[in-house]
Order: C-alpha cells, then structure tokens, then sequence
C-alpha cells in the first residue's frame, strides 16, 4: 500500500486555470458575477453541458453538488423563479467555480450524469426538493422524502406543515406566531413589527419605539 | 386444577382465569423485568446515546439489557432512539407488531416523544401515534443515566410497581391483554 | 435468469453434478442492525455474489433546510449539529464560517484556536465511532467497548464546555457563546498525555489483526477515477489515492497555521479507508496538541455589537447594549443580501453550508453540502462483483450517518 504524498498547489497555477476556465465559459455565454471571492458563472441552458464538459477537460476535476434555489419571494429578484447551481471545483480543492443555469417552472436541464456518474443522487435531490426536471437523468425519482408525499417541498409555496401546539390550558397556538414579528411579514398575535426584509443592513440605529421597548409616549421620554 | 393443570395448561391460560398464584406470579415479575432485551431500533441522534447507554460507563446490560436484538422476533422492548420521519413510520408499526408479546415502548428523546424541535411536514409528532408508548424519556438526546432510568422505570412499571398520575397503582402489564 | 454453476473440480467423478441458481433480489434494512442507521439496500443476488445494489434512503428525512428558513441565524445552530450528529462540531463550525464569511465577521484568535481544538476531538470520536461500529459489523464486539470508553473521556471534554455531551449550541456567529472554564485546558492536555497510547493499542489490534486484514485487503475498491467521478470526497477519497483536504488547500479558523500531513493511499480498498482514518486521528492530536500550545488569553467573540451580544455588565451601563440585545435576541441581525458557499472538511468528506440571504434576519435558503449522499453512491459501484458479507463491511466503512444523508 502505496502513501501517496500531500502537495500544496501553486497559486500561478490556479490563477491560470481561472482565467482559462473564465474565458472559456465567456466564449459559451457567460455572465460573471463576484460576490465574497466566490465566482458564479450565469450560463444560458442550452450551454451548461458543454460548460461542465469544457471546466472539468481544463481541469476543475471534482463535483461538489448540485442545488436548485427557488427565487419565488426574493425581494428584488427579477427574472426566472429556479436556479441551478452546479459547483465545482479542481482536485486541490483550492479553486472553485459555481456555475447557475436559470430556469422557470417547467423547464428542464440536462443531466450531468454522462459527465459525472455522482451527480445521480445529487440530481435527484434537487428534483424531489425544487422540482427541476433533469432530461436524461437514469432514474429520475424522489429520493429523500416518502412516496406519498406530493409537491416539492423546498419550494417556497409549499408550506412547512406545523403542527399547531396544544398548550395544558387549552390554548391551541400555530407555530408562526411565535415567531411572530421576525420578518415582518406579519404581526401575528404579539403586534410587534420586526425590521423588513429590504435592504435593512444594520442596527446601529433602533427601530421606531414602539409598546414593547417603551411605555412612555415621546414626549414623556425626551424624544421632542 | 392444582399441579396437574400447571404442568398440562401454558401460564397464559391460568393467568386468564385468575389461576395464577403469587409466587409464579412474582417469577414472572422477576424474569420478564431483569432480562428486557431491546431491538435495535435507533434512529439518528438519540441512538449514538443508546450505544453510549451500553458502554462500560454506563452499563445497560446489568440491569438486563444484556443484547441488542436485531430481530424484533427475539426482542422485548423496542426503544424508539431518535426523531421517527414519515416515511419510516410505516416501517415502524411493522417492526412493532413482528415483536412478540409482552412488548413495551419507550420513547426516547424530544423528537421521538412529541417531534422535538422539528415541527415540520417530514417528522412525526409523536411516537405515541404509531406504537403505543410505555415511559417516555425527555432530553436532546438524554443522557444515557436517564434512559437506564427509563428502563428502571419501565421495569417498575412491568412489575406492577408503578402509579399513575392519580396515586393509583397500574396494574401488572399483561402483554396480550393490550 | 437462472445459470448453470458447473460442478466443481473435486466434485467431478462423484456425479453431483451442476445447480441452477437464480438471481435473487432481497431487501436490506431500513432496521438492520449493520446499517449505520436507517439505509435501505435492494441487493440483486446471484448466490453470494452481488450484481447489483441499490440504496434507498430518505427514512430519516427531517427538512432541516426547510426548517432552518423559518428560524433566526442565530437560532439555525441548534439545527446544524444535529445533522451529523457524530461530527455535531464539524456541521456548527461549517455554518458558522459560511454566515461569517456572509457578514464579514472577524473571529479572535482565541475563539478560532478553541474551535479548532473542539472539532478535531470531534473527529478523533467520530473515527472512534466508526472503528467501533465498523468492527462491530465485523463481528468483533470487544472494539466496540474500547472505542467508546474513550468517546467517554471527550464527551467529558465537551461536556465541560459546552454542558451536553452531544448536539453542542456552544459556537455563536462571530466567535464562542462563553469563554472555556478553567478545566477545559486541564482535560485536553490530559487526554493528550493518555490517548496516544490508546491509540497505539488500538494500531496493534485493529490493523493488526489478521483476520480484519484478510477481510479488507482487496475488498471493495474503488479506483482513483471511479472515486473522482462519483463525487466522493473525505477519508474514503484519500484512500482512493486523491489527497485533497480543505483544511490545507482552503483554510478556514485558522487551519493553516497548524503543521499537520493529509494521509493518503492508493489502494481504494477498506483496508486503506481503515488505515486513513487511523491516520487522521494521529493528525488530529497533533494539531489539537498545537493549538493548546498556542492557547492564550483574549476575547472570544467578535465584538462589533451587529452580530454579538453584548456581556452582562455591559447592558447595566450602556442603552445601546440594551437595544443591541434586544434587537439580536428578538430578531437577529441582518446579513446582506447574496449567496455564500465555504467548504469544510468533516470527518466524513466535504461540508458546505450554501447560504442565501435576502437581507432578513432569517436565511432564504440553506442548503447543506452532506458528505455522505455523495459518498453514498460509490457503495454501488464498491460492491458489485463482491460478495455480500462484504457489502456490509463495505457500507462501514464509508461512514455514512444517515442523519447526513437525508437531512
């Protein structure tokens, strides 16, 4: 049994395999975008197989997974509702790649299978939780929940199934309004409106007073 | 009746009929409660619990649970370690009924007592709805002295030793007549 | 389809002639008690010898991502551990880089060098568990015991820390909930002293034996391109002859000032798995040895207020730490809006949180890179051709936690 030695790569190296990789994508139409040193690549359906084909032959050898993201209730998103995320990276491990192809409901992509047998179980989650449908996937069917269960369940309209608590005193109270107040979405039965999911960034500054932080009324508490 | 029946009729008939007396009835006890031997039922995190409740730190096997059966069919008491999902429930109830009789549950852990903190479309919110539970034991995951006091408990209880929230005595668990 | 076995060379002469047999599909598990939790096999049989094998899993499915989307970022960390829940540190510390790297956090020292210490000593009792149940399925129940007497000294360890045992919510974003107690040192440095010599006992009766290595030399391998194409990563990958370790090539909490080797070797069988993992806890202590030598007295979370909560004392003097509390505790903070991935190396492969903020205080979409769905697929392929006791061992020896599987 043979060890097989540990090498660090060589950052000339890996730069140079980005920027081959990048061109190469650009020339199959690809949209770059950086966010917090992770590189995403947009790429239109049609190209995404040969895309995959072109970055592994250049050497981003390893499949990490591939995810579907649902945009149905993201603030600010314009354009189509799924997302398919493949993520690769070179055998170091060093270089990383993320490569999205956008869909909506009902399209399809092809499958990587052909290029990477261990997308099969990977694939096939990201159809039993999003719904994307992979055309030439060997054996298309749900894998982690039951077969009885219908719908999608990391979609965003399929809902979370709370069960509602029964409390010793009777009261029978559904889980989200607990949580009441925290996306702002609704108030829920305590009425505190919590920061809204556009744009708040930070809370250097507090949020207006309100009944639960003061029970003085602004001019009792000095504010005019 | 007398020693000609013991020897010719099986215990369950007698005990049926009220034959039993006390001092077969205390063996009984006594055997059914120190040798429970549980099926390896362990589901997720509550099950590395029940491996570390066998360990020699803490020593199941003492107070009876001296093997794990794999076979429900050899198994007395099926421990539910961990947060029981829908699509397992069905395998569950089947595992259940395989056991023979007299058989006990005991539910262990948050998620397996009443869905824990998954309150979600895939776990099921309580064990109780699919086998009936004898002692359920609270904790995420408990420790493994507090699932060695299930099993105390639960043989208090097979023993007839245990109440009810009332302060009234349960009576000694007959498997067949549940 | 029925095939005709022809009678074997010292049998002719006796006219016992040929038997027919026929392929046989038989159902292993979801309850079996060689299955490293509730994984369902279909297994094709042709006598012994396996022609075809299908995993099913999904029998410990929870909906933890879909969860988590409903609960604070702050509150999603009970959640992580209790995916992997043999590696419960490995899961925290993933999410934990993930939503740091998301609000650019910047985590003291001291904190980075506790977590550091806190998951290799989960991965030290992760491979504790798998030698134990891996034997276990080997039939040898003596490793078992030995094994876990020591998971029960680090249990001590994580037990002073973090007050459980297993499904720790001791890192917080930014840093540790509190500063370790003064015994934490103490233990580590004793269990340092007495481990390695368990750890040489076990060298000689685990690899020892002749009988495990009769049973894993040749058994189940996987090629270097066959590991490559399933996406498998992790100890099984590095047996599989492809040295590849986040800790090293993509550092995180500050692994890259810690002096440790990545074992790897080219056989792909169980035996080399075996041996990794063997490996990977001489390097675990090596590099838990390092960060308590360079243990030193500091704060041990971020303190930008945004992210943190504030210290007791401090809400008796200041507004701003009130309404800082307030606003964590009741709604959290807000990371900005985009989508983050950084990868980790748990004790079973490769581990990512993909995170996807929307400017909430609760994410969009988590999605959890598991290991082992991945490293699941290479059973197949492992097996076929092999014999059926050896699946089992097999299954063993990729070290899947079904909790990982089906999320």
């Amino acid at each position: 049994m043979a060890r097989v030695p540990f090498m660090m790569p060589k950052p000339a190296d890996l730069l140079q395999l980005r920027a081959d990789a990048l061109g190469r994508l650009a020339e199959l139409g690809g949209s770059v975008h950086v966010f917090k040193g992770m590189i995403s690549v947009t790429l239109p359906k049609e190209q995404v197989i040969s895309a995959l084909r072109a970055v592994r032959d250049m050497g981003y050898e390893m499949l990490t997974d591939v995810h579907g993201m649902d945009y149905l209730t993201y603030p600010g998103h314009k354009g189509k509702r799924f997302s398919v995320v493949y993520d690769v990276h070179d055998l170091s491990g060093a270089e990383r790649l993320f490569l999205r192809v956008d869909l909506d409901d009902g399209e399809s992509v092809t499958t990587c299978t052909g290029i990477w047998p261990g997308a099969s179980f990977l694939e096939r989650e990201c159809f039993d939780m999003i719904g994307v449908v992979f055309d030439g996937h060997p054996d298309l069917r749900k894998i982690l929940t039951p077969e009885d269960l219908d719908g999608h369940p990391h979609r965003k309209d399929y809902p979370l199934g709370e069960t509602p608590t029964l409390f010793n005193d009777g009261r029978f109270l559904d889980p989200p309004s607990f949580r009441a107040g925290l996306t702002g979405r609704d108030p829920g039965l305590t009425g505190w409106k919590g920061g809204t999911r556009e744009g708040v960034s930070a809370t250097q500054v507090p949020g207006p007073r309100s009944r639960l932080t003061s029970n003085l009324d602004a001019g009792e508490a000095g504010e005019n | 009746m007398g020693l000609r029946d013991l020897f010719e009729r099986d215990v369950q008939e007698l005990e049926a009929e009220g034959f039993l007396f006390e001092s077969l009835q205390n063996l009984v006890k006594w055997g059914r409660s120190n040798s429970m031997w549980p099926v390896t039922f362990g589901l997720a995190c509550c099950a590395i619990e029940m491996m570390a409740a066998t360990n020699s730190r803490n020593d199941m096997a003492r107070f009876g649970s001296e093997v794990f059966r794999a076979s429900p069919r050899q198994a007395d008491v099926m421990i539910v370690a961990g947060r029981l999902s829908k699509k397992m429930a069905p395998v569950m109830r089947r595992v259940y009924e395989q056991m023979p009789d007299p058989k006990w549950v005991i539910s262990m852990g948050a998620c397996a007592s009443s869905g824990g903190m998954f309150n979600n479309y895939a776990i099921v919110q309580n064990v109780d709805s699919v086998v009936p539970v004898d002692i359920y034991v609270p904790g995420c995951p408990p420790r493994p002295e507090s699932l060695i006091y299930a099993v105390q408990q639960l043989q208090k209880k097979v023993r007839g030793e245990a109440f009810d929230e009332r302060g009234e005595r349960l009576p000694m668990v007959e498997g067949w007549s549940r | 389809m029925a095939t005709k076995v022809p009678a074997p060379a010292q049998d002719q002469g006796q006219n016992l002639g040929a038997f027919e047999t026929k392929r046989m599909r038989i159902n292993v598990g979801p309850q079996h008690p060689s299955t490293h939790g509730v994984l369902r096999l279909v297994v094709d049989l042709e006598g012994e010898r396996i022609r075809a094998l299908r995993p099913h899993v999904g029998y410990l499915h929870t909906g933890f991502e879909k969860t988590m989307e409903n609960r604070t970022y702050h509150q999603c960390v009970t959640y992580s551990n209790r995916m992997d829940y043999v590696n419960g540190f490995a899961h925290d510390l993933a999410y934990m880089v993930a939503v740091e790297h998301l609000m650019g956090a910047r985590v003291p020292i001291r904190a980075q060098r506790i977590r550091v210490i806190l998951n290799e000593l989960n991965r030290i009792a992760s491979h504790l568990v798998f030698f134990g149940t891996t034997l276990l399925d080997m039939g040898a129940l003596t490793p078992f015991f030995y094994t876990m007497r020591e998971r029960e000294k680090l249990m001590d360890i994580f037990e002073n820390v973090c007050g459980v045992r297993m499904n720790y919510g001791y890192f917080r974003v930014g840093g540790l909930r509190q500063d370790v107690p003064e015994e934490f040192v103490p233990l580590v440095r004793d269990f340092l002293k007495t481990f390695p010599a368990y750890l040489g006992q076990y060298d000689t009766l685990f690899m020892g034996n002749d009988i495990l290595e009769a049973r894993t030399r040749g058994v189940g391998v996987l090629t270097r391109q066959q590991a490559i194409d399933l996406c498998l990563t992790g100890p099984s990958l590095r047996a599989s002859g492809v040295p590849l370790d986040f800790r090293k090539t993509a550092p995180y909490s500050g692994y890259d000032e810690y002096d440790f080797d990545v074992p790897c070797y080219d056989d792909g069988d169980i035996w080399a798995r075996l041996q990794v993992r063997m490996d990977e806890m001489h390097e675990s202590l090596r590099i838990v040895q390092q960060a308590v030598d360079r243990l030193e007295p500091g704060p041990t979370i971020d303190p930008d207020r945004r992210i943190s909560l504030p210290p007791r004392w401090e809400l008796e003097d200041s507004m701003e730490a009130v309404i800082f509390h307030f606003k964590l505790v009741t709604e959290g903070f807000h990371p900005p809006k985009g989508e983050v991935y950084v990868p980790t190396e748990s004790a079973r492969g490769e581990l990512g949180y993909y995170i996807a903020s929307d400017g909430g205080s609760m994410p969009y979409r988590v999605k959890v890179r598991a290991p082992s769905l991945a490293n699941l697929q290479s059973l197949e392929v492992s097996s076929i051709g092999g014999l059926f006791a050896d699946m089992v061992i097999n299954i063993a020896s990729f070290d899947p936690v079904l909790g990982d599987v089906d999320k």
